[in-house]
């Protein structure tokens, strides 16, 4: 009866993303593409080669990180709709050290180590802004993170666009509107060591902090406190939790995750800070975070999916002209299928 | 007067899975008189009024209304034929106005403010009172919102008007308002039923007053004949029960506790203002010495709650302090009230004692987990070993420390919160609320053997509670509280229950008349 359910817990969530993808392809099919051209052209992007692997997984570790904060907050009980400008203010604090000369030549990787942890700090600070707001005024988080967001982004775009900020020199009209690449030094090693593939040391760092994630979800006696004040803040604070500053704290580190996502990104493929830098890959986090339901391996697996599915997606947009809004249409009906399937298993074995 | 009764109920039950929650009520209610329906939380009063107004189906018995049998399906039913409510928590739209949500649900099409609003106006004015209907809901006071809730109600012109504890969301200034608006509506030829647990009130207005204690009607007579003692003792009285005769035990055995070493517990003039600025606690000064139990009697609803927040480190006070082993904890939080050695069990055990949806052994250890952590892990085993002893100790029955608490009973639960707290190193005093709510009687015993443990280990205990029999079997001394203020102290003597009886009823008030 166990085996059965397990059997059924599995199978549910894989047909219903099967299904999902063969309405996807009628969809393509349906706008006039050609349907075999469209699957190899994801096929190409997601897994076709090493470089493609690579670019997958590098996404993936910026999707986890984001999802492993969403889940430490949520443990308390506070959505962090804000990743995507936790990732904004990790990459201009990245970008700024990562370009500051005297970093830039310090020795024993802290040319690297001092930017990621910069883009840490900022985000966990936009993320406390949230947390302080939170206990100080009581403003829903789901509110504040995502205006900080906002305001993160437009950041971004103004430091991009002022010379006196981190806009490259302006020596013609044609100068972008564009930070300097930041030195080799600033670069995350690569982990391979071939330069084919794209592949960097965030991968380890992801894996690491997932591992740390799971220890202080399920073994600390901090994630057990966080735990109490998300189910029952009042019983919480009556037991002498600081209820205020656990708040405060959980939203900040769900930020440090987001931040340290956004140096991520910009020391291991991007290099340079651009406006729309984060690309969506906050919102994509906070969905991967959300279908995990708490778990860090679920974290793993569903940051994984979405990763390949988004290289598999730009590739087909590319390569095969399929209009980008389908490639988002089709990740909609995958998320709607897994959360979906998600409540029939629950309902199937509740049946049982 | 003589003429048949509008509402009549007879021998009327109803059973909630196994929980009899009425059983054999009959009362009359007649036009223009005011029905006051007295009991203490879960006597079946809310239950009552949800059969007369079509919430629920009564189990047993029959119901006549206005001549003929009455079964209504549902409150629209109920209203359209005549019998209107105004329940404790307002169904009004906070941003809008008054006319805007008197409107709702009863007018269709064209919406004709103007007119809507002067009638209104001039219902409030034919009983006496006044309400703008351009004012925004969320502007207005409590009172005037209930007011509001009331125009609602007269606008169906209902034969019946049922008002649910009306004045327990009233500051003390409006009830008086409200009670005129009762009997006015009477007066105008209907009939009123206004449940409250405030006795003191319903002398003003009530032509008849009836009773209920655990489901059952205990007393049902004419006001003019009514004595509030008896009253009092109906509402609240228990007959003589196992627990106390157990509680009435001698403990010479154990010896006296020492000569004061200063008091356990103090509260020095603790005023309270919730956020209208009502006053919820005005100026309690109460001294507690080590090994005393001081029992805190009074209605619910007259200040105990917010002392208790208070005393829990929950809830800061306008003005005044309060002291545990003579540090000044006032402003100094939850964690400084353990760590100064106050156990507190609070009344509100789901939402203030436990987290339901953690284990046994994670809720009986919740405010000393630090014990249990090393490196900033928590060491599992042996906070279920230590729960396992602590269960053992106190009595705690579970299937083990790691299901959850939400599967106790509700007399484990307690006791687990008991162990939580009075296992605290060091303990100078317990600050009790309403501890035996909804435990069954061996329960409540051992609870009580365990309070009285404590004092006799010189633990100085404050008992705030209801139940005045518990009260005078367990206290040393008996202190009340009525509406907000300490108005006498008495010894916990059988003797004294009319004393007390009388002062929990607010007929008598120091310095001011009730």
């Amino acid at each position: 009866m166990t085996d059965r359910r397990r059997l059924l817990g599995m199978a549910v969530p894989f047909i219903a993303v099967v299904g999902s993808m063969i309405a996807g392809l009628l969809l393509i099919a349906l706008s006039g593409k050609d349907v075999p051209d469209a699957i190899e052209a994801f096929m190409d992007g997601a897994v076709g080669s090493a470089f493609a692997i690579g670019a997958s997984i590098n996404r993936a570790v910026a999707l986890s990180l984001v999802g492993l904060g969403f889940i430490l907050a949520f443990r308390a009980n506070l959505t962090n709709v804000g990743g995507e400008g936790q990732i904004a203010v990790g990459g201009i604090a990245a970008t700024a050290l990562g370009l500051w000369p005297p970093i830039a030549s310090l020795p024993l990787g802290l040319a690297v180590i001092i930017p990621l942890l910069g883009g840490t700090v900022a985000g966990a600070f936009w993320g406390g802004i949230a947390g302080f707001m939170k206990v100080r005024f009581g403003t829903n988080e789901v509110i504040s993170t995502l205006l900080l967001g906002f305001v993160a982004l437009l950041a971004v775009y103004w430091c991009v666009q002022s010379t006196a900020l981190l806009r490259q020199p302006q020596t013609s009209s044609a100068t972008l509107p564009e930070s300097l690449p930041i030195g080799d030094a600033a670069k995350l090693p690569s982990l391979t060591g071939n330069s084919e593939s794209p592949l960097h040391i965030g991968l380890v760092i992801c894996l690491l902090l997932a591992v740390a994630t799971a220890i202080v979800l399920q073994r600390s006696t901090f994630g057990l406190r966080l735990r109490a004040i998300g189910l029952n803040e009042l019983a919480a604070r009556r037991a002498g939790m600081p209820g205020g500053i656990l708040l405060v704290v959980a939203l900040a580190m769900a930020g440090a995750f987001g931040g340290l996502a956004g140096a991520i990104m910009l020391q291991g493929e991007q290099y340079y800070l651009k406006t729309g830098f984060s690309s969506g890959y906050g919102f994509d986090g906070l969905v991967v975070g959300l279908l995990s339901r708490g778990s860090t391996v679920g974290v793993l697996a569903g940051a994984l999916f979405f990763g390949f599915l988004r290289s598999g997606g730009i590739s087909m947009e590319i390569m095969a002209q399929v209009p980008a809004a389908l490639t988002l249409v089709i990740q909609g009906l995958i998320v709607i299928a897994v959360a979906g399937s998600v409540i029939v298993v629950e309902k199937l074995q509740g049946a049982r | 007067m003589s003429a048949d009764p509008l509402l009549s109920l007879k021998n009327l039950g109803k059973r909630f899975g196994s929980l009899q929650a009425l059983e054999g009520v009959s009362l009359d209610v007649r036009l223009g008189s005011v029905q006051c329906l007295l009991g203490e939380n879960g006597a079946g009063k809310s239950t009552l009024c949800n059969l007369i107004f079509g919430v629920y189906e009564p189990s047993q018995g029959d119901m006549t209304f206005d001549g003929a049998a009455w079964a209504p399906e549902s409150p629209a039913v109920a209203l359209e034929k005549g019998i209107a409510m105004v329940h404790q928590h307002f169904s009004l739209v906070p941003r809008m106005t008054v006319v805007e949500n008197l409107m709702l649900g009863q007018v269709k099409g064209v919406l004709k403010r103007h007119e809507f609003g002067a009638r209104i106006r001039d219902i409030a004015e034919s009983f006496g009172f006044t309400l703008d209907p351009d004012s925004v809901v969320n502007e207005l006071s409590v009172g005037e919102r209930q007011r509001a809730e009331i125009v609602k109600c007269l606008m169906r012109d209902p034969k019946l008007l049922v008002l649910d504890e009306p004045t327990a969301v009233l500051p003390p200034g409006e009830i008086g308002a409200l009670l005129d608006i009762c009997r006015r509506v009477a007066d105008s030829g209907r009939a009123v039923i206004l449940v409250t647990h405030k006795l003191a009130e319903i002398a003003k207005v009530a032509d008849r007053v009836a009773v209920l204690r655990t489901g059952r009607l205990v007393a049902d007579e004419s006001m003019a004949e009514a004595d509030m003692g008896a009253l009092v003792h109906a509402m609240v009285g228990r007959e003589l029960r196992p627990l106390d005769v157990a509680l009435a035990e001698s403990d010479e055995d154990v010896a006296a506790p020492e000569a004061p070493r200063g008091f356990a517990l103090v509260c020095d003039g603790l005023t309270v203002h919730d956020r209208h600025g009502a006053v919820r606690l005005d100026n309690f000064t109460l001294e507690i010495r080590p090994g005393e139990i001081v029992g805190l009697a009074g209605v619910e609803g007259n200040g105990q709650s917010e002392l208790g927040m208070v005393l829990a480190g929950l809830l800061r006070p306008t003005e005044g302090h309060f002291y545990i082993g003579g540090s000044d904890l006032t402003h100094a939080g939850a964690a400084a009230v353990t760590a100064a050695g106050g156990g507190i069990v609070p009344e509100d055990r789901h939402a203030v004692a436990c987290v339901t949806a953690m284990s046994v052994a994670e809720n009986m250890f919740l405010n000393k987990l630090d014990r249990f952590t090393r490196f900033g892990l928590l060491q599992r085993s042996a906070l279920s070993a230590a729960a396992e002893k602590q269960m053992k100790a106190f009595d705690v029955r579970a299937a083990g420390p790691e299901v959850a608490f939400s599967g106790l009973s509700g007399g484990n639960q307690q006791k687990a919160v008991l162990a939580r707290e009075l296992t605290l190193d060091p303990l100078v005093a317990l600050v009790a609320a309403q501890p035996t709510r909804g435990l069954d009687v061996s329960a409540v015993e051992a609870v009580y053997r365990q309070i009285r443990a404590a004092a006799r280990r010189g633990v100085g205990v404050l008992l705030i509670s209801s139940e005045l029999d518990e009260l005078l079997a367990v206290a040393d001394r008996v202190a009340v509280l009525y509406r907000g203020r300490l108005v006498g102290e008495r010894p916990a003597e059988m003797s004294e229950r009319g004393a007390i009886g009388a002062l929990m009823s607010g007929q008598i008030v120091s310095g001011q008349v009730a």
